[in-house]
């Protein structure tokens, strides 16, 4: 018998499953995020699942950490230095010279991870073609990094210009840094993102750094933790890209782990999507202060390049709101997030209108409805005022909601503003807050190229499946999934996920003056070292398959898209393939395409998966189509018309696979309610999936 | 809140309220589906945004997100609008219902589009080009798509359209309001004609065709809107929309201190005769109307440093937006409350066929001069002054890499002036004016540069109690040819002016051969060549400071001479680190930063 375990924590639960990986049982575990000690939450999170298994069976935890994030957002990061060509100084304070809003006129940039003070110039420059033009100052270096010793520095950044092209300034200047002191953590910035556009690079070099010294902390007290408890297991961390990485490997590169959270349920989307045989899947993730909306497309996930994290939270969408947190160029699952959750609170605004969100309850005091004292209506409010969550069985009954403050304060703070009952209200407060996650849907999908029609919408996370109903019926899309456990499908992404990883260089040329040989060799040095983490990882050479991408951009563009390579060595051909992906990439991303403009290509890319054994996932019982065995009660439910309507209430836990509920309906688990509406019906397919189709 | 020590602040007084009642307090009808609908055409507006920046070639617009985009109502007026740079404000206000009106709307037909970038019809300078294109349902106008995008050439004495010229037939093709897209297809004859004129073809079809695009997505999402809600619930939320912008600016005006309020700035010289240039604001509060009185600046110039009154409008426009709640949506209704007046053929409001790519200049210092005003009504409010130039270069010639002719056109940012409770940031762009620097290392690949320094300017930013923002320096070397280079900026002779004692930033400057025995200092204005391999150094000035200076939290002090922001002579001299009265001063260190 052999199990794994993952454990994801998050703002404000820490999940966590233990699978049996032949029979696919499962424990699941769900208690409050320790922000004080996140590792104390996992440790506690561990022991809970893993009862009555042998530490020995379990052969590998799978985790998805906030604490790199958390660290840069409230500024707790080591003390970091930054060496860099004369004459940059400032690469840090200056960033890209924008204010992240428009109008404020009290707006502030990110403050800097890395003081000015602890940036340090250093003589030498090398060309936009690699030739070095003044030889790196050696003496210079070393002055440096004996201040930097002195200094009590921690970890140190290295960014070069152009060193993506040449990085042996970078490479002699690592050197003598460590020969003088010895015990700093050093990224030079080739190393972590051989990509020009250098202030990009060295934020992400920077990040990567002032985090190195925590992230190694961390999981030195969870390996520890687990190695005192008996266990012999690999710990993996989830990244920003949806793959995992050893625990050794995430120390040295800790800035592919920094969105480790929100990855895990676009990936836990696509594996189940697959599964269930649809390959074009959107997952829909709402929680209580935000929704996140990834792309699934050919049964990948949709990755970006990079993103910017930090970014202060705003109702704000679409990308046009740079410049307020840190960029970082790293592969990350491509997520549009908007600050919309159970917790969002409604307000009608000065001029008359009602508005939902951006701000946000929270957990604490959370929706007027929480026995905790909240006096703000929120979307969970509204969804109980209209009947869809039931008052005794929150949670499991574990919290007692309280309808009566809800519509006080639906009508209080809103309904007599706006001349409507509680009950109008609420409706209302719906359709709104449903219109921004529209808003989202579209931008992840329309927005991207897709239509949105041909993909299956995924709904999890606590509050994503009251809503995907009404979602799926404005957007046409026609089919909704509902996994099981909704409220802990991030914890079992964890449990499907590969390991993988990420390189890149930027190579500038045209895509017809392609030197392939020289290419080809930054391809094969790529592989060999994937392959040689992977086998270090523990995966056989027949699990790990490889896959080559180049950035590219019609000449003059300043934006690139990322295109797939054909396997094996390049050639004619397959620079001609990949010259027609580009332009038919262009012409879905942007609507337009020039075939007969020149395409230059701007960075090569590898990724290398190696794929783990899955775990079976639990079966339910077949039954017929009737589910009337499943109803535990009645409830009057609002419907989006106003209409009430006595609903059947169902036991998730009790439909059989075959049953098929007809809406309007309301189904009921543990950590989720979802909401059929009318005109659609929702049957249990396989492994307790709802698939969710008009009637 | 602060003393405001001028004998010129008007008299501060409140709103009447019971007036005010009277004045449209109408209810929303039908909340929900307003609020639905709006979100909705905030959402089509934004993608249109997305699309464009997407899918354009140049830079300007790609990265520095330098247009916008707006939905206009059949009226041709703003329903909503999308800018990124809010220089565009009054263009698309102004351009679009003169396009129609001298075009003829029965001359339009389904999938056509019109192209204007004449600044004496609405817009600003030629390189702002507006795509306006008519949106039908069942075959009726139903309103219109437009947008306004900054390409990077569009003709004229030099590269990136920008020089020291007299008329505005030297600073590129004027396109008057020509039919660009005629059933759905870009003229080959029209776009042939423009394309000619222009330096950087690639990216001006490449942008032209990303312009069309997005167009093309906002009539689409309109009829989708349209299809969903039927038109006519459609027309009456967007009216409604107007009133309740009207009425939350009005709400949000009776909150201001009531009065007249004067503010002034002035441009250094129009890089022809030398002289100064005065800019007037007057701002009147009265109960729930606001009027911006313009009159008194200074005549129409011989030099480009003329600002259309679209220009002048956006300049005004923005310190009010940015003066009320932020969530107050922009259209019509927001334009039914300001009322903006600028004398013809003033500085403010010149005249065809007067040169006004420099008009962003006199723009700047139109929203100094407005800041100003508000600054004696709401001191608390109101940042010192900041940059006040756009800062712009550009440069062309031929690479001697590859032989190709090639076109560059940057802006830098400086300082942003201190503010009430604190320091005004470093190196960062002001008020209307967003957009981003370039990649130093994108810069190089690209272009036959290098640059050799790229940092803050220590010691530039006004002293005060809170310091204004750091300038920023940047040497440009031309790599191994004769490039033509010029300068259009400005801050050089009248620094950013300080507040309530805070004393002036560093102006600007701009120098050859820096640090050498060959040093040479050049004028705001001006284009020139290059020797192979010369270095200019572009100095811009830093934000006016906040507050007296010796105010100064102690700590603040000593943390700027850590940071070598400032250097340990201003830390003694200016701030009087180090002097008897520290002891004294330490409890009381500034709000926080």
């Amino acid at each position: 018998m052999t199990y794994r375990v993952s454990v994801d924590i998050g703002g404000t639960f820490t999940d966590a499953i233990l699978i049996d990986m032949e029979t696919g049982r499962m424990a699941r575990s769900k208690v409050p995020t320790t922000p004080d000690d996140p590792a104390r939450g996992f440790i506690e999170s561990v022991d809970r699942v893993v009862q009555g298994v042998k530490p020995s069976q379990v052969s590998q935890a799978v985790h998805a950490t906030t604490i790199a994030t958390n660290a840069i957002i409230e500024g707790r990061v080591a003390k970091g230095a930054l060496v860099v060509t004369k004459g940059f100084r400032d690469i840090l304070e200056i960033q890209r010279q924008i204010r992240p809003k428009l109008y404020d006129l009290f707006f502030d940039k990110p403050k800097p991870l890395v003081p000015r003070r602890m940036s340090f110039e250093v003589d030498e420059r090398v060309t936009p073609e690699g030739t070095v033009l003044r030889r790196l100052d050696e003496d210079e270096v070393r002055r440096v990094a004996r201040a930097l010793k002195r200094e009590g520095v921690e970890s140190v950044a290295i960014c070069f210009l152009h060193s993506y092209v040449n990085p042996a300034h970078e490479r002699l200047a690592e050197k003598i840094i460590s020969e003088e002191h010895p015990d700093a953590y050093i990224t030079p910035s080739h190393r972590i993102s051989p990509q020009f556009r250098e202030y990009f690079r060295a934020s992400t070099a920077v990040i990567n750094a002032v985090i190195m010294p925590i992230m190694a902390g961390y999981l030195s007290r969870l390996e520890e933790e687990l190695r005192v408890r008996g266990f012999k297991l690999g710990l993996y961390l989830m990244q920003s890209s949806g793959g995992l990485m050893k625990s050794e490997i995430a120390r040295e590169k800790p800035a592919f782990v920094v969105e480790s959270g929100p990855a895990a349920g676009t990936i836990a989307t696509s594996y189940v999507a697959r599964l269930l045989g649809y390959n074009e899947a959107i997952a829909f993730d709402m929680g209580g202060t935000t929704a996140k909306v990834g792309v699934v497309e050919g049964a990948t996930p949709r990755i970006a390049s990079s993103y910017e994290v930090g970014t202060v939270a705003s109702a704000e969408i679409g990308g046009l709101t740079k410049g307020s947190g840190y960029p970082l160029r790293t592969p990350v699952i491509d997520l549009v997030e908007i600050g919309a959750g159970g917790g969002s609170i409604a307000w009608v605004d000065s001029g008359g209108a009602l508005r939902v969100g951006p701000q946000s309850a929270g957990a604490d005091p959370g929706p007027a409805c929480y026995p905790r004292g909240g006096k703000e209506p929120t979307i969970t409010d509204a969804n109980l005022v209209l009947g869809r969550l039931d008052p005794g069985n929150f949670l499991g009954g574990e919290m007692r909601l309280d309808p009566s403050a809800a519509r006080r304060a639906i009508k209080d703070r809103c309904g007599d503003a706006l001349g409507q009952d509680a009950v109008e209200t609420a409706n209302g407060i719906i359709e709104i807050a449903n219109e921004s996650m529209l808003r989202a849907l579209r931008l992840a999908s329309v927005e991207r190229g897709y239509d949105p029609r041909e993909f299956v919408l995924t709904a999890f996370g606590g509050a994503g499946p009251m809503h995907a109903n009404a979602l799926a019926k404005e957007l046409g899309i026609p089919r909704v999934l509902v996994p099981p456990s909704p409220g802990l499908f991030s914890a079992l992404g964890l449990l499907v996920t590969d390991l993988k990883h990420d390189y890149v260089q930027t190579y500038l040329s045209n895509l017809s003056d392609v030197d392939q040989a020289k290419a080809e060799t930054i391809y094969s040095k790529f592989e060999k070292s994937a392959r040689s983490t992977l086998r270090g990882e523990g995966m056989r050479e027949d699990a790990v398959s490889i896959s080559r991408f180049m950035d590219l951009r019609y000449v003059g563009q300043s934006y690139e898209l990322t295109v797939p390579v054909p396997a094996g060595v390049l050639s004619d051909s397959s620079l001609a393939s990949v010259r027609g992906r580009f332009h038919k990439a262009h012409e879905r991303a942007y609507g337009h395409a020039t075939p007969e403009e020149p395409v230059e290509v701007v960075s090569l890319r590898l990724s290398a998966v190696g794929s783990i054994a899955k775990p079976r996932l639990p079966e339910v019982s077949k039954g017929g189509v009737d589910p009337s065995a499943a109803i535990v009660r009645k409830r009057e439910v609002t419907l989006p018309d106003l209409s009430v309507e006595e609903c059947g209430v169902y036991d998730r836990y009790k439909l059989k696979r075959g049953n098929v509920v007809t809406g309007p309906a309301i189904i009921e688990e543990t950590d989720s309610t979802t909401v059929l509406y009318p005109g659609y019906k929702a049957e249990t397919k396989r492994w307790g999936f709802l698939l969710i189709q008009p009637a | 809140m602060n003393r405001v020590p001028n004998a010129n602040i008007g008299r501060v007084r409140k709103a009447d309220p019971n007036r005010l009642e009277r004045r449209g307090s109408t209810r929303i009808l039908d909340p929900i589906r307003f609020e639905v609908i709006r979100s909705a055409l905030n959402a089509a507006v934004e993608e249109m945004s997305v699309a464009l920046a997407r899918s354009a070639y140049s830079t300007n617009i790609k990265t520095r997100l330098d247009f916008s985009c707006a939905f206009l109502d059949r009226d041709q007026k703003i329903i909503v609008q999308a800018f990124n740079q809010p220089s565009h404000l009054g263009s698309l206000v102004f351009c679009v219902p003169r396009a129609i009106r001298e075009y003829g709307l029965s001359n339009l037909a389904p999938g056509d589009a019109l192209l204007i970038n004449d600044s004496h019809r609405g817009m600003t300078h030629l390189n702002d080009v507006c795509l306006i294109t008519p949106l039908y349902s069942e075959e009726k106008v139903w309103g219109f798509a437009a947008n306004v995008a900054h390409h990077v050439d569009i003709g004229g004495r030099a590269p990136g359209s920008i020089a020291v010229s007299t008329e505005i037939y030297q600073e590129g093709i004027i396109v008057p309001g020509v039919k660009i897209v005629k059933a759905g297809q870009v003229d080959p004859d029209v776009f042939k004609l423009i394309l000619a004129n222009v330096r950087g073809k690639k990216e001006f079809g490449g942008d032209i065709r990303a312009q069309v695009a997005a167009n093309k997505l906002a009539q689409r999402r309109i009829l989708e809107l349209i299809a969903k809600f039927g038109a006519e619930t459609v027309d009456t939320t967007i009216k409604q929309l107007y009133s309740y912008t009207e009425r939350r600016s009005r709400l949000a005006l009776r909150d201001f201190p009531q009065g007249t309020f004067r503010g002034d700035a002035t441009v250094d010289d129009d890089g022809i005769t030398g002289k100064p240039i005065r800019i007037k604001a007057k701002v009147t509060i009265d109960e729930d109307r606001l009027t911006i009185d313009l009159s008194g600046s200074d005549g129409q110039q011989k030099g480009p440093m003329n600002s259309t009154f679209a220009q002048s409008f956006s300049s005004c426009a923005y310190p009010v937006k940015a003066l009320m709640p932020p969530d107050i949506p922009i259209n019509d209704g927001f334009y039914r409350v300001v009322k903006i007046v600028a004398p013809e053929r003033s500085v403010v409001n010149c005249s065809f066929p007067s040169a006004v790519v420099g008009g962003w200049e006199v723009g700047v210092k139109t929203t100094e001069a407005v800041f100003r005003a508000f600054g004696r009504a709401m001191p608390e409010s109101v940042p010192a002054e900041g940059k006040k130039s756009m800062f712009h270069i550009a440069f062309g010639g031929v690479d001697p890499r590859d032989q190709e002719r090639y076109v560059f056109l940057e802006t830098i940012a400086g300082g942003y002036g201190a503010r009430s409770n604190k320091d005004g940031p470093d190196g960062v762009q002001a008020h209307f004016q967003n957009t981003e620097n370039s990649p130093v290392e994108e810069l190089e690949v690209g272009y036959p540069v290098l640059i050799e320094r790229y940092e803050l300017r220590p010691d530039s930013g006004g002293p005060g109690r809170f310091r204004g923002g750091l300038g920023l320096r940047r040497d440009y070397r031309f790599r191994d040819h004769v490039a033509t280079v010029t300068i259009l900026a400005d801050t050089a002779k009248f620094p950013a002016r300080g507040m309530l004692g805070g004393l002036d930033g560093v102006p600007a400057s701009f120098v050859l051969n820096p640090d050498t025995d060959e040093e040479v200092s050049l004028v705001s204005k001006v284009t020139f060549e290059t020797r192979p391999n010369q270095v200019l150094s572009m100095r811009s000035p830093g934000g006016g400071g906040y507050g007296k200076p010796k105010r100064r939290g102690r700590a603040e002090v000593a943390e700027d001479l850590l940071e070598g922001k400032i250097s340990s002579r201003a830390a003694r001299k200016i701030y009087g680190l180090g002097d008897g009265a520290d002891s004294k001063r330490r409890g009381r260190s500034g709000r926080g930063h």
